[in-house]
C-alpha cells in the first residue's frame, strides 16, 4: 500500500516538476524583447515580442478584422506572414485552405511575436483606425431599433465610403471578460465629419446590442474603429435594386444621402422588406429622396402585415415582391443589406432575374 | 471520455462573455466530456443518433428563417425566425461561421414551445452537444425528441 502511494506522489511531482518546467520555457519564449514587424514592405515597426500578432498589430494601430477575440474560432484575422512566424500551428490548420497554406497565411491571434518578421496586410485595412467618440443622441426608430448619433473629438479625421461600417467595441460589463467588437453600417452621409450615425436593431441575448439598448446613455463614450468594407454604390451606367431588410436600411440611408448631395444619377429602386408596420421607419426620409434623387423609387413591403396596419402597399416576403417588380434585370446591379438568410434568398432571385452574381453586392463576414 | 486539451480549450470558448453573452454551459458544474459523454448515453436511450435530431432542427431552421421574421407553418410547427446580421464561430473552434439566428417554435397540437439558435443545429449535428444545463438555450435529448415527434424505433 505504501509503495502504491509512495509511486503516487513521485508521478504527481514529476507531473508538477514537468508543468513547471513548461510554464518557465513558455515565459522565457514569450519574453522575447523587442522584435521587428515590417508590413507591406514599409519602416520597420518594432514591438515588444512574447504577445499574439494580432494584439501587437492592435498595439500599432492596425485593426484585423476578428469576430473571436482571438479565441482561433472564427478564422477571420487572416495575414500574410512571408518571414518569421514559425511553424503552423494546430490551432491554425483547420482555418486554413491549401492554397492559403502555401501562400503562407496565418491567423494573427495564433502567432506569437518572436523573431523578425515581414507582413503583408491589405492597404484597406491599413487605413482601419481607432476612434474615441461620444454619444450625442439615441433616438427610437421602432420597438426594437434605435439611431445612435456617435460625436468625434475635434479633427478626429475620419472619413468614410457611404455603405462602409465601423466596428463599435462593447466595453467590460456583466459578466463580459474582454471587450467585444460588432460591427455596423454608418447611415449618415460621408459629407458630416462631426459624427456618425448608426441604426441598432437590438437581438434577444445579444452582447453589444444588449449594452447599446439597455445601458447606453447620452454622454457616455465608446471606442469605434474603421472604416470597413466594400459595400459602396458602383457610379456606372447600370440600374440598381437595393433590397434591405430591418436594420439593413442604414447603409442605404448614406448612399441615398450621398446620391442627393453629389447630383449622382442612377436609376434605383430600394425595397424594403419588414414584417408590420410597426417594424417600418424613416418612411418620410425615403419619400424626401424620391423628390431629390431623379430616377429614385421605394417600395415598402410587409410579409405579415398586421390588421390595424390597414396596409395598401406591397405585401409578401421581399424576394417575392422584387421578383414581382420585374420581368428580366439583365444589365443591373443588386445591393444588399440584412440578415444573412436574406442575402442568400435575394442572390437566388438576383441571379435567376439575369443579375450576374459579380455585380450583387454585399457585405458579408467569410 | 477524458477530458482533452481541445475540449478544455473549447470548453473555454464556452464561458459567459467569451463567444455569447451567457455562454454554452449555464450552471452545469460538468466538464464538457461528461456532458457530451452524458447526452450521447440519453439520444443512444432513445433509439436516436444526434445526426436525426440535427436534420429535423435543420429543416424547421431553414423554413424559419425562410419567413424573413414573419412566422411560417410547418406540418405541426408554428416557427418565427429573430435573424440578425452577422455571424459566429463555433466554440469548439473548427472552421465555419454561422447566422446569428434564434428559432421560436410552437406545436399547434399541444402547444409546447421550444427555442433553439442555428449555431446550436450545428453543434448537435458535428458534436453531439446540446448545451450545459442552466443554459438558456440547453435542448434536453429527451424533450427535444418527443417535440420533433420523434419516437424511438420499436426494440
Ligand atoms: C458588415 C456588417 C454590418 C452590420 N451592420 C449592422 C447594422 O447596421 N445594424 C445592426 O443592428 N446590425 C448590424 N450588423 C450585425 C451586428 O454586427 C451584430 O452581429 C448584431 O448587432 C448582434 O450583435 P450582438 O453582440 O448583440 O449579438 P451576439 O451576442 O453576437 O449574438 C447573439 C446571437 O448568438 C446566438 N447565441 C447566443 N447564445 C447562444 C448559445 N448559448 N448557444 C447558441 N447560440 C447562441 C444567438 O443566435 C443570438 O441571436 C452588421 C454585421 C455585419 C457583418
Ligand atoms: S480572431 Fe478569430 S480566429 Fe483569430
Ligand atoms: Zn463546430
Amino acid at each position: 500500500m505504501g509503495s502504491v502511494v509512495s509511486a503516487v506522489l513521485v508521478l504527481a511531482g514529476l507531473g508538477a516538476f514537468l508543468a513547471l518546467l513548461l510554464v518557465l520555457a513558455e515565459k522565457r519564449l514569450a519574453s522575447s524583447g523587442p522584435v521587428r514587424l515590417r508590413i507591406n514592405q514599409g519602416e520597420p515597426r518594432e514591438v515588444e515580442g512574447g504577445e499574439p500578432l494580432l494584439s501587437a498589430l492592435k498595439g500599432q494601430g492596425i485593426f484585423i478584422p476578428s469576430a473571436c477575440g482571438g479565441r482561433g474560432s472564427c478564422g477571420l484575422c487572416k495575414v500574410r506572414i512571408l518571414e518569421g512566424g514559425g511553424p503552423l500551428l494546430p490551432t491554425e490548420t483547420p482555418h486554413l485552405s491549401p492554397e492559403e497554406i502555401d501562400n503562407q497565411v496565418r491567423l494573427s491571434c495564433q502567432v506569437k511575436v518572436r523573431e523578425a518578421m515581414a507582413l503583408e496586410i491589405p492597404e484597406s485595412l491599413l487605413e482601419v483606425e481607432e476612434y474615441p467618440v461620444r454619444v450625442e443622441a439615441l433616438t427610437p426608430c421602432t420597438y426594437d431599433t434605435v439611431k445612435v448619433r456617435l460625436g468625434f473629438e475635434a479633427d478626429a479625421g475620419f472619413s468614410f465610403r457611404a455603405g462602409q461600417y465601423v466596428q463599435v467595441e462593447t466595453p467590460i460589463y456583466d459578466g463580459l471578460s474582454e471587450p467585444v467588437y460588432r460591427a455596423y453600417s454608418i447611415s449618415s452621409p460621408p459629407s458630416e465629419t462631426r459624427f456618425i450615425e448608426l441604426i441598432l436593431r437590438r437581438v434577444p441575448r445579444g452582447i453589444c446590442t444588449t449594452y447599446v439598448h439597455e445601458l447606453l446613455l447620452a454622454g457616455d463614450r465608446l471606442k469605434i474603429n474603421g472604416p470597413y468594407g466594400d459595400f459602396y454604390l458602383r457610379e456606372t451606367q447600370a440600374e440598381a435594386v437595393f433590397i434591405a431588410g430591418g436594420s439593413g436600411l442604414a447603409p442605404f440611408e448614406a448612399i441615398l444621402a450621398d446620391m442627393a448631395e453629389r447630383g449622382i444619377r442612377k436609376k434605383a429602386t430600394l425595397f424594403f422588406g419588414a414584417v408590420s408596420r410597426r417594424d417600418l421607419y424613416d418612411q418620410e426620409l425615403l419619400r424626401e429622396y424620391e423628390e431629390k434623387i431623379p430616377g429614385f423609387r421605394a417600395v415598402p413591403a410587409l410579409s405579415k402585415p398586421a390588421p390595424e396596419d390597414q396596409w395598401e402597399g406591397e405585401t409578401g416576403l421581399i424576394t417575392e415582391v422584387v421578383a414581382r417588380g420585374y420581368e428580366s434585370m439583365a444589365g443591373m446591379e443588386g445591393y444588399l443589406c440584412g440578415s444573412p438568410g436574406m442575402i442568400d434568398a435575394c442572390i437566388r432571385v438576383l441571379t435567376e432575374k439575369g443579375i450576374p452574381e459579380d455585380r450583387i453586392y454585399f457585405d458579408k463576414f467569410s | 471520455m477524458k477530458q482533452s486539451p481541445q475540449l478544455q480549450a473549447a470548453q473555454a470558448r464556452m464561458a459567459p462573455g467569451a463567444l455569447t453573452m451567457d455562454g454554452f454551459l449555464g450552471t452545469d458544474p460538468r466538464d464538457l466530456a461528461e456532458i457530451l459523454e452524458d447526452d450521447e448515453g440519453a439520444v443512444r436511450r432513445l433509439g436516436l443518433a444526434h445526426e436525426a435530431l440535427a436534420a429535423d432542427l435543420h429543416r424547421l431552421t431553414e423554413r424559419a428563417i425562410g419567413g424573413f421574421g414573419a412566422p411560417v407553418a410547418e406540418g405541426p410547427f408554428e416557427l418565427c425566425a429573430c435573424e440578425a446580421m452577422g455571424v459566429l464561430p463555433c466554440p469548439f473552434g473548427e472552421p465555419g461561421l454561422h447566422p446569428k439566428a434564434v428559432i421560436e417554435a410552437r406545436r399547434t397540437d399541444t402547444g409546447e414551445r421550444l427555442s433553439w439558435t442555428a449555431l446550436q443545429v450545428h453543434l448537435i449535428r458535428a458534436h453531439g452537444f446540446y448545451e450545459g444545463r442552466g443554459s438558456p438555450f440547453r435542448l434536453e435529448p429527451p424533450v427535444l425528441a418527443r417535440f420533433l415527434g420523434l419516437h424511438p424505433p420499436p426494440q
